[in-house]
């Protein structure tokens, strides 16, 4: 039935299913069936199927005294007995301990997150027990300071105002937001929100909110995707910029977003950028110098312009008079 | 279900596991075919199906070996040692655990991380899901997790690896590195050895690569007081030297400052307008990068040297563009 295929586990995935599942039904005996298909995440039949299947197994000669004991009694709690052989866990593989371990030095570099003394103190216990990995993490950032508030509201499901400054507008704005899910991606903390006034879903940086203040009010989530998430979702109204740039600005490539990346002679590349607003693209611009080249469009040569024509009028006065 | 399968396979692989267990010395398969059900048939394809078995088992980490048995003539057995089979008891808290699982959960999917810490439940009372649920979770590295896995298990037994490398320039080269350890930093991993070209430990950030990190042999121990993390740099953003700009920003524009540049200090002079901050610079160049993308939002106060590369960069670009 290979329409089937991938929702049906082949019988070496249950296998590895079963030497897991069965240590734990073992050592916390009168686990319900909800509970473990929920910890174990396997579907409540396939692991009841499985479990039947348990009662036929054992040692030679296979009589009634040789067999494991499964039963699962009327509040659908398992009770397994004569396990002896799968009464504790298989090792962990290589890969395996070197996966946790990855996952958890992500998670340890993140500032602010709140199971990182668990997890150092967890994976201290694995080191000691398996062996020290060359595995390590640093953070170079701090929390930032209203992650808390605004992680609290995201749980609560607790409509906010906030002030945020916007890097692509370089603006500060007022905003009704009902923030959904935090989370963090490369080392920055992220809400999603339905931005009120916007009447749109938001990507906000938390260490980008300035204050917070709760409304009371409470909002039904709209489902809105957190962790997981591209950083930058294309809308109907993206402008596409196209530029090319030399071997010192191709960190550009990796930094942001692109929908096109094409490697130039050089060394060099050309990148597709599909970006809400010029703004923060011109700026950028004065950043990279005469390193990057604008293919399109053609605004935002005359942004560039206009912004290093208002840039060198600062620096025409004496240090320290604006007279913009 | 076939005909030739009477039992379930499943069944099959749990008696066998047992069996091997059990029996503490190494089997032959004869005897296994005798003791029990569902290796029956000609020899050739039973010893098929046993080989496939076989192969499944080492796929889910079961430790099945071979050994000499002590039948006459020393046949080649098959046996399961409990040591190598059963996980250490590893006394976590309930927390610890808690956190295993949100770790296993975050980031991209990786099989491997989701068994791990599914065998480490064991060990755990109960109430772990009430404690990992809705918290937040961390997404993404650059780095896929095979690739990381493949460098920390090369790093981890003291390996030499050659894998493709573009560099920050876009030259790309192959490198042929000692493998010493493995660094999460900012959303990016580094690979951080000794280069056995230039002879001089280096970080290599994974997500440059341009090839898989291929094991070529035995390599190096690191020297002693190795450390990996003092090899992974920090970004422009978070130099900590003693040399420090004075920069007077839009207001706005100082909230965006004080959220990119760490080590940060306000000063008093503030104008009504304007927020003067003093930040730490690793050096004048990249700076004055940082500052030129916050526009005519940023003016460089002090010192006299890095405003006056500013103003260099400023005309610079205005001759090319013609502004």
């Amino acid at each position: 039935m290979p329409e089937r295929r991938g929702v049906v586990p082949t019988t070496a995935e249950r296998l590895g299913r079963m030497l897991v599942v069965v240590p734990y039904l073992v050592r916390h005996p009168g686990t319900s069936v909800t509970e473990a298909s929920a910890l174990f995440d396997i579907p409540a039949e396939q692991l009841r199927r499985d479990l039947r299947l348990l009662m036929m197994s054992g040692l030679p000669p296979y009589g009634p005294g040789d067999l494991i004991d499964v039963d699962i009694d009327e509040d659908d709690e398992i009770w397994i007995t004569m396990a002896d052989h799968f009464a504790r866990p298989l090792r962990l593989t290589r890969q395996e301990a070197t996966a946790v371990r990855v996952r958890a030095a992500e998670l340890m570099a993140t500032p602010g997150v709140p199971e990182a003394p668990d997890l150092a103190s967890a994976v201290a216990k694995l080191d000691a027990t398996l062996g020290e990995a060359p595995i390590d993490a640093v953070s170079g950032t701090v929390a930032p300071p209203l992650l808390d508030e605004v992680a609290a509201a995201a749980a609560a499901h607790e409509r906010l105002r906030i002030t945020y400054v916007a890097a692509s507008t370089g603006e500060r704005t007022e905003r009704t937001i009902d923030p959904e899910s935090v989370f963090a991606e490369l080392g920055n903390w992220y809400v999603v929100a339905w931005d009120d006034g916007a009447e749109d879903e938001r990507l906000l940086r938390v260490d980008r909110v300035e204050r917070v203040e709760s409304t009371g009010v409470v909002f039904s989530p709209r489902g809105l995707q957190g962790a997981g998430r591209p950083l930058y979702r294309a809308g109907a109204d993206d402008i596409v910029v196209r530029l090319s740039l030399g071997p010192a600005s191709r960190w550009v490539a990796e930094y942001y977003a692109t929908t096109a990346v094409e490697e130039r002679d050089d060394g060099g590349v050309e990148v597709e950028l599909p970006t809400r607003d010029l703004g923060w693209v011109a700026a950028l611009l004065l950043r990279l110098g005469p390193d990057a080249e604008v293919i399109g469009p053609a605004e935002l040569r005359e942004r560039r312009r206009d912004m290093l024509r208002r840039t060198l009028a600062v620096y025409r006065e004496q240090p320290g008079e604006p007279d913009v | 279900m076939s005909e030739i399968d009477a039992i379930d396979p499943l069944e099959r692989l749990l008696n066998l596991v047992a069996l091997l267990l059990d029996h503490g010395r190494p089997m032959t398969f004869d005897e296994i075919q005798d003791a029990m059900e569902g290796y029956e048939g000609s020899k050739a394809t039973a010893k098929r199906k046993f080989e496939r078995d076989k192969d499944v088992l080492r796929e889910y980490g079961v430790p099945i070996e071979t050994g000499t048995t002590d039948v006459l003539g020393g046949e080649i057995g098959y046996v399961i040692s409990r040591d190598a089979y059963y996980l250490p008891e590893i006394d976590f808290t309930p927390a610890e655990i808690t956190a295993l699982f949100v770790a296993a959960q975050s980031g991209t999917a990786a099989a491997a991380a989701s068994t791990a810490v599914r065998k480490l439940l064991y060990g755990a009372d109960g109430g772990i899901l009430s404690g990992a649920g809705g918290g937040p979770l961390v997404a993404g590295a650059d780095t896929d997790a095979e690739t990381v896995a493949a460098a920390a298990d090369a790093a981890a037994s003291r390996r030499r690896v050659t894998f493709g490398y573009r560099n920050a320039q876009g030259v790309v080269r192959d490198r042929d590195v000692d493998a010493y350890g493995v660094v999460f930093r900012r959303g990016h991993w580094y690979l951080v050895g000794a280069d056995r070209e230039r002879d001089e430990i280096r970080a290599f950030r994974l997500s440059r690569c341009t090839t898989r990190v291929a094991d070529t042999g035995d390599g190096s121990s690191p020297p002693t007081g190795f450390q990996a993390t003092d090899h992974v740099q920090g970004g422009p953003w978070e130099a900590d030297a003693q040399d420090r700009a004075e920069v007077a920003f839009g207001d706005a524009a100082a909230a965006l400052a004080r959220s990119r540049f760490t080590g940060w200090e306000r000063l008093d002079r503030a104008s009504e307008r304007r927020v003067i901050l003093s930040l730490p610079m690793a050096d004048e160049e990249t700076m004055a990068a940082l500052l030129l993308q916050f526009g005519p939002d940023a003016e460089v106060l002090g010192p006299a040297s890095l405003r006056a590369l500013v103003q260099d960069r400023l005309r610079d670009l205005a001759e090319a563009v013609d502004a």
